[in-house]
């Protein structure tokens, strides 16, 4: 019984959810109501699992914290601010509906968060610019071919390309419009034979590998 | 004697290419923050001297900018534009957003403001001061109205097309949503004219299958270059009236509408910073070349 | 927007500032305590806003609903929550259906929506001919067409790439790699837009360039 509730259950509710939005779409000319709660459960769901990920990440912060593990003065640090952008943004949220309305808050916000978000992200172009120099290397065609179709697509990119050889804005164009596309039309369909084959797997429960605990 | 003169030629060719390797080689002995540091002020140089390199429209960015404006566009009209990029990306979407905004409110058409980023406030509180002017002659709740933040995947996105109020049933500043006249008669994909998601994610892609594939809804992407490559197959194939393609996008759109500016202003920097990375391609493949020519010889 | 003369907006733009060249100090210098002090702040500041941020979603949604009357509300909260059993491993299999429900209505809508756009309209419009074009449209026409069919043939792994197969996926091979690389190319100008946009922040702080 408990393996029935452990697995096949599971199994049988991702089939059925599956099926329903299946035949919702290729049965009914309108969006159906059940079909629809249960697409509002799924976005709940979603949001509240996010949580999940925030949690994990406390209690390591906070068991290094308190073991005085390594760099425990970083998640001290951590665990400091969190606590204050916490408080702060919920006693906004309780007094007038929108996070943002406390000062303290919103100061962090703009501050602290925004411009280390759009620090950290940036960061690969530095490394792109590098590896450029030492490591993208024309070894052989096809490497030779993707480096030649990358250079020309960012020619034709800046300005500065058309305005050194018209050529480059031609050709980057070509490979922009149709030199890439069999690549990437590829991957489109490829992707979307796999969901399908995926999805039918998931569906007859073949596919374990969501699940905590794997297939067991 | 002919052999002779042939070693003397080889030993030559031989001290010639060894000078060369050692050359490149030092090159590629450089310590990698030499080219960061090289790279962080290129890319501010342009800032304080700008250069100015013309600007050409591609077909995409052109069809997508008649695609919202003049007789594509009528009066009423309620559009979405999904702010699917976060303050990182700003300088990469934002420019085209601003324009498209500009675009869509001086055909007299509705926006929806929507976005799936945490810091969607803030976005639109910059599209609020990059379209002032705009802004000024327009209504809250009549003209526009900001929903804010959703979240859900394909999910949500697929939910928006049957019941927009079940995923917002208040917009961001708390108002319900039946209280907000621009929302009245707005309640699924039948009662919107258009979307266009501005994506460094994935919810163009998403609005493309639960929106525009099942009931045929005018999408554009508007979104990183990144996007651009698998975007512009589908506007090619229908799915998308329009691409514009990161900050180029940006640029071009700029230079439509007539009004350039902060694309625009990028662009000699982008010019710079990709020169620079095509020359470092090229550097760093000439060993490889003159490799394989010394072994063709 | 102008430069901020309110007293606490100056402060924050050069904490902001300052945040960035603590960021940028690992690249540009070497990993160090002001890189690391930085990153720490961003993932507090980070799981802070993400909590606040899907409570507010998920009082928004469910809630408020069930406080006015939609008592079917209780499902979703309830297995939203059983999420939370998967820290705790004697329990762990209650969170399975959650992710059960979140992974069929994901591939129920992923199937259904990506037949049209992803199949069909992409097979149609590769072997739609041009008309009446020029020899070049021609040429693009015959270079997808066969492009996309070799491509796919090199996808196809659970056939050995030998014998008859040989020829046409290395040409996919090659193909795909175009495809790739013009990829690069976009992604380069996307990665370089974003250090555009922190090297212009940079001059603006320091009012060398208007805000």
């Amino acid at each position: 019984m408990s393996n029935v509730l452990k697995q096949e259950a599971v199994y049988a509710v991702t089939g059925i959810v599956t099926i329903l939005m299946l035949v919702e779409y290729f049965f009914f000319a309108d969006t159906q109501i059940w079909a629809e709660t249960i697409r509002t459960w799924a976005v709940i769901i979603y949001n509240i699992s996010l949580g999940l990920g925030a949690a994990r990440l406390l209690i390591s912060h906070s068991a290094r914290v308190s073991k005085k593990g390594r760099d425990w003065q970083f998640s001290g640090l951590l665990l400091g601010l969190f606590a204050i952008m916490l408080l702060t943004g919920f006693a906004g949220y309780i007094m007038t509906g929108v996070q943002t309305n406390n000062g303290i808050y919103n100061w962090m916000f703009n501050y602290i968060y925004t411009p280390l978000g759009a620090t950290l992200y940036p960061i690969t172009g530095f490394y792109i610019f590098s590896a450029a120099y030492r490591a993208f290397r024309a070894r052989n065609i096809d490497a030779a071919l993707m480096l030649i179709a990358g250079c020309f697509v960012m020619l034709k990119n800046a300005p500065v390309g058309e305005a050194i050889w018209i050529g480059f804005a031609t050709i980057g164009n070509w490979f922009q419009f149709t030199g890439q596309v069999p690549g990437m039309r590829t991957f489109a369909i490829v992707g979307a034979l796999g969901l399908i084959a995926y999805g039918f797997r998931a569906l007859l429960g073949k596919e374990r590998g969501f699940y905590a605990g794997g297939g067991e | 004697m002919a052999s002779g003169h042939y070693w003397v030629k080889s030993v030559d060719s031989t001290r010639e290419a060894a000078s060369k390797m050692s050359a490149l080689s030092k090159l590629a002995d450089i310590d990698r923050r030499v080219f960061y540091w090289i790279l962080f002020i290129a890319l501010m140089v342009p800032f304080l001297n700008p250069i100015g390199f013309p600007i050409t429209i591609a077909p995409n960015t052109q069809d997508l900018y008649d695609g919202i404006t003049g007789d594509q566009v009528d009066e009423g009209e309620v559009w979405i534009i999904n702010f699917g990029y976060g303050v990182s990306a700003w300088s990469e979407c934002h420019p085209a957003v601003t324009v498209c905004t500009k675009a869509l409110f001086r055909e007299g058409a509705k926006i929806i403001f929507i976005g799936p980023h945490y810091d969607v406030e803030l976005t639109y509180n910059k599209l609020q001061d990059t379209c002032r002017e705009d802004f000024a002659t327009k209504e809250y709740g009549v003209d526009y109205v900001f929903l804010g933040y959703f979240t859900g995947g394909e999910s949500v996105v697929a939910q928006l097309a049957s019941d927009i109020a079940s995923v917002f049933p208040q917009d961001h500043f708390g108002t319900p949503i039946g209280d907000i006249p621009m929302m009245d008669g707005v309640e699924d994909v039948h009662d919107i004219d258009g979307v266009l998601s501005s994506d460094t994610g994935d919810y163009g892609g998403h609005f493309m299958t639960q929106w525009q594939g099942p009931y045929g809804t005018k999408l554009a992407e508007v979104g990183i270059a990144m996007n651009g490559s698998t975007d512009l197959p589908r506007w090619q194939a229908g799915n998308f009236f329009g691409v514009s393609v990161g900050s180029r996008g940006g640029a071009e759109l700029e230079l439509l509408i007539g009004e350039l500016g902060e694309a625009t202003t990028a662009m000699d920097s982008i010019s710079v910073s990709h020169l620079l990375l095509v020359l470092a391609i090229i550097i760093g493949n000439l060993g490889t070349i003159t490799e394989k020519l010394g072994g063709k010889e | 927007m102008a430069y901020p003369t309110a007293t606490l907006d100056v402060i924050g733009l050069w904490v902001g500032w300052f945040l960035m060249l603590m960021i940028y100090s690992y690249p540009l210098y070497k990993e160090n305590v002001a890189y690391r002090a930085a990153e720490h702040m961003f993932i507090g500041v980070t799981l802070a806003i993400t909590i606040i941020t899907n409570f507010s979603n998920v009082m928004r949604m469910c809630i408020t609903p069930l406080t006015q009357g939609n008592i079917l509300m209780i499902v979703p909260l309830v297995l939203g929550l059983l999420m939370f059993t998967m820290l705790i491993p004697e329990y762990r299999w209650l969170s399975r259906y959650p992710v059960a429900l979140l992974v069929g209505a994901g591939f129920g809508l992923g199937i259904r929506g990506t037949i049209k756009p992803n199949l069909q309209d992409a097979i149609i419009d590769t072997i739609t001919a041009p008309t009446g074009g020029a020899m070049i449209d021609w040429f693009n026409y015959l270079y997808v067409a066969v492009g996309l069919i070799c491509s796919i043939m090199y996808f196809m792994l659970t056939f050995e790439h030998s014998g008859p197969l040989k020829a046409p996926t290395r040409i996919g091979r090659l193909f795909i790699m175009v495809g790739l690389g013009a990829y690069f190319g976009n992604t380069v100008l996307f990665r370089f837009t974003m250090l555009t946009g922190r090297a212009q922040y940079f001059l603006q702080v320091l009012k060398l360039i208007p805000m």
